[in-house]
């Protein structure tokens, strides 16, 4: 069974397996103990509400439950930028224009900005490479927006996602190369690796505060903007499917594409739906395609834990499920239990 | 003999015909069309006379004659007022340091910041001779007759004197820091916009140009290099100007990053140089060559004469000069070495 839960002090190893199986690119999990812990850490604070809501770090493992490892992880960010400075471009136009000469161009634009402050972030996905395939990503990921909708007065009305931007084999970056780099002497994965250690905000006072007219950079960096890396292409499709769209925002390092979501919009919470629950004794066949499966949350805030069940077991007031998902879920005959679809089956 | 005087109506078929045979911008200011430019030399002349009506410019033109022939063979101008009454349009190039104590990076950032500070600053323009005379005493004179103008009517120029040099531009016509900046808002060649910013109103360039600092990082290898360099032709004016005590500093040009010269118009050396002497008659025609100016408002002349003698308050100069300014004995007139 693969179970949603928060992360716990004994994910160190497996998290830290994982962070070095990852490689470039993925910047909010480096492969670096000492950090890893911190973030357990802060998880663990913030799960037992030991600080600040709006501090909030909610770190979600996925556990193989025969394997009893974390084999992936996903995150929620309650604010951005309020201990540090959150910086995004705003890609936007300028239109300089003469009745006179009949001249009319529009020239477009980055624009720095921290426009994303005080907005809750959904961040730092990794699955590891033997759990691809079979729902298990889209269960880390959309695990969350059930957490979200389940406890919203500690979050933004709007969520977002910072998507990778293109590099290439060798993790050069083509915006970065054509700007970063001309401030700040440094190649991209360096700087990349040094945001993870968190000193993006470093990084970007350093960068440009005007705005940048894109027809001075070259084409290659141009075509990257809003671009995402094609790893993380079904990610942004994922997200798309939730009701997620580009709110104009991009990274100020590669490009990559911000994309956002009302809360109350996403797919996830609006097809949610509550049940109580019936422990089974009749046998159940587990082993159904994603399609076909339910998220079921037991809408903890301090030991949330998400599994997947088959649709077939939802009946018209109560869900019928084995003692072993109950048990998995710490929930017992009559509780109340949340329940989405695990795939987007084009139903409205 | 050359003389410098003030623009007639009657020069302008051989101005046209001198504006005419220059490369694109060697006549930034002075327009080739000929309804334009008599309209230029009308208030030339309304200036030079001081009957401005309220409200207008005061734009002065000089030209360059070879008394001999009759033919005008240069200009030059001084416009009172920079922009003349509109805003005055140049780069400033300025740095910032981006520092990160955390990082322990400190980083020097060079900007282009659009600016007005040159505004109402009195600007010598419209610099243009026949190429032939390029380098010469007459192209000297040309040129640092206008500063004996404003030495005899100092109470029309300001304090500070500026004077705009042409930039890099390749054989084949192309200029890198337009091509790298300009050419993307204005959406037109170089000639182009050259031209309209001569012919209009410079409302276009406040509508068309990118109104936030440019990184110079971002330009073109070829653009950063031509950022304050002056175009390979204007070497000889360049430098005469920086021996008259122009100095570049961090203005330039928006549409090619030609130097901005500034000077205090008090420390140009020709008006430091040349005081009022009273005229008298020379026997001989030797002595150093001098360059002499007589003669006040639309009646002001300069040409170059030999020095026959020079005392504290007098001059003695040969009668052809005389004739050539148009005074006589007794007359004022300034006098500085070439």
């Amino acid at each position: 069974m693969l179970l949603i839960r928060p992360l716990q002090e004994n994910d160190l190893d497996a998290l830290y397996a994982m962070a070095q199986g990852a490689g470039k690119g993925l910047t909010t999990l480096p492969a670096d103990r000492e950090l890893l812990q911190k973030k357990i850490n802060h998880t663990r604070e913030t799960f037992n509400q030991r600080c600040a809501p709006e501090a909030g770090l909610y770190l979600f493992a996925l556990e193989d439950t025969e394997l009893k490892r974390c084999v992936g992880i996903s995150g929620i960010q309650a604010r951005v930028g309020l201990d540090e400075v959150f910086y995004n471009y705003r890609l936007s136009v300028t239109v300089n224009a003469s009745r006179e000469l009949g001249v009319h161009v529009r020239t477009p634009t980055l624009h720095l900005s921290n426009d994303m402050t005080d907005t809750t972030e959904i961040c730092s996905l990794l699955l590891s490479g033997s759990h691809r395939g079979g729902g298990a990503g889209l269960l880390l990921s959309r695990c969350r927006f059930m957490y979200l909708d389940d406890f919203r007065k500690h979050f933004s009305e709007k969520v977002f996602a910072e998507m990778r931007g293109v590099s290439d084999g060798n993790g050069q970056s083509p915006l970065w190369d054509a700007l970063g780099s001309q401030f700040f002497d440094m190649e991209f994965s360096e700087a990349d690796i040094l945001s993870g250690l968190g000193n993006k905000s470093f990084i970007a006072e350093l960068m440009p505060k005007y705005p940048i007219y894109l027809p001075m950079l070259p084409d290659a960096a141009r075509a990257v903007i809003g671009r995402v890396h094609e790893n993380t292409a079904p990610a942004l499709k994922m997200l798309q499917a939730e009701g997620f769209n580009f709110n104009g925002m991009v990274d100020i390092f590669d490009g990559g594409p911000v994309v956002e979501a009302f809360i109350h919009n996403i797919r996830t919470v609006r097809e949610g739906i509550n049940r109580h629950v019936m422990i089974r004794k009749k046998p159940l066949d587990m082993n159904v395609p994603a399609e076909d499966q339910v998220m079921i949350s037991n809408g903890s805030f301090r030991d949330f834990r998400v599994t997947t069940i088959p649709a077939g077991c939802i009946e018209l007031d109560t869900v019928s499920i084995p003692a072993e998902v109950a048990e998995a879920l710490e929930v017992e005959s009559g509780d109340r239990v949340r329940l989405a679809p695990l795939k987007d089956t084009g139903r409205r | 003999m050359w003389l410098v005087r003030p623009a007639q109506p009657g020069d302008l078929k051989d101005i046209l015909d001198i504006a005419g045979g220059q490369g694109p911008r060697m006549s930034s200011t002075l327009p080739k069309k000929e309804e334009a430019l008599s309209l230029k030399i009308d208030q030339s002349a309304r200036s030079f006379a001081g009957k401005n009506s309220a409200g207008e410019a005061k734009r002065f033109l000089f030209v360059l004659e070879d008394t001999d022939t009759g033919k005008v063979l240069g200009v030059s101008g001084i416009d009172a007022r920079a922009g003349n009454g509109q805003p005055f349009y140049n780069y400033r190039k300025d740095a910032l340091i981006h520092a990160s104590h955390e990082l322990g990076v400190s980083r020097r950032v060079e900007v282009l910041y659009p600016s007005h500070a040159l505004t109402d600053h009195t600007l010598l323009c419209s610099f243009t001779i026949k190429p032939e005379l390029r380098g010469t005493d007459a192209f000297e004179l040309l040129s640092r007759a206008r500063m004996l103008f404003i030495a005899a009517h100092r109470h029309l120029f300001t304090d500070h004197t500026v004077v705009e040099i042409q930039g890099v531009q390749t054989e084949s016509g192309e200029v890198p820091f337009w091509d790298s900046l300009g050419r993307h808002f204005f959406n037109m060649d170089f000639e182009t916009a050259d031209q309209y910013s001569g012919m209009l109103s410079k409302t276009f360039i406040a509508e068309l140009m990118p109104p936030n600092p440019i990184y110079v990082t971002l330009l073109s290898k070829a653009a950063q290099q031509a950022l304050g360099q002056p175009h390979e032709q204007t070497r000889a004016t360049f430098a005469l100007l920086q021996h008259e005590g122009f100095q570049g500093g961090c203005y330039l040009d928006i549409f090619d990053a030609g130097p901005v010269l500034e000077a205090r118009t008090d420390a140009l050396k020709s008006v430091v140089t040349s005081h009022p002497k009273i005229l008298h008659a020379a026997n001989t025609d030797d002595g150093e060559m001098c360059l002499i100016s007589g003669g006040e408002n639309d009646g002001f002349r300069c040409t170059l004469t030999p020095l026959t003698e020079s005392l504290a308050d007098e001059v003695k100069v040969p009668l052809k000069t005389w004739k050539c300014l148009g005074i006589s004995s007794g007359d004022e007139v300034r006098i500085t070495p070439l």
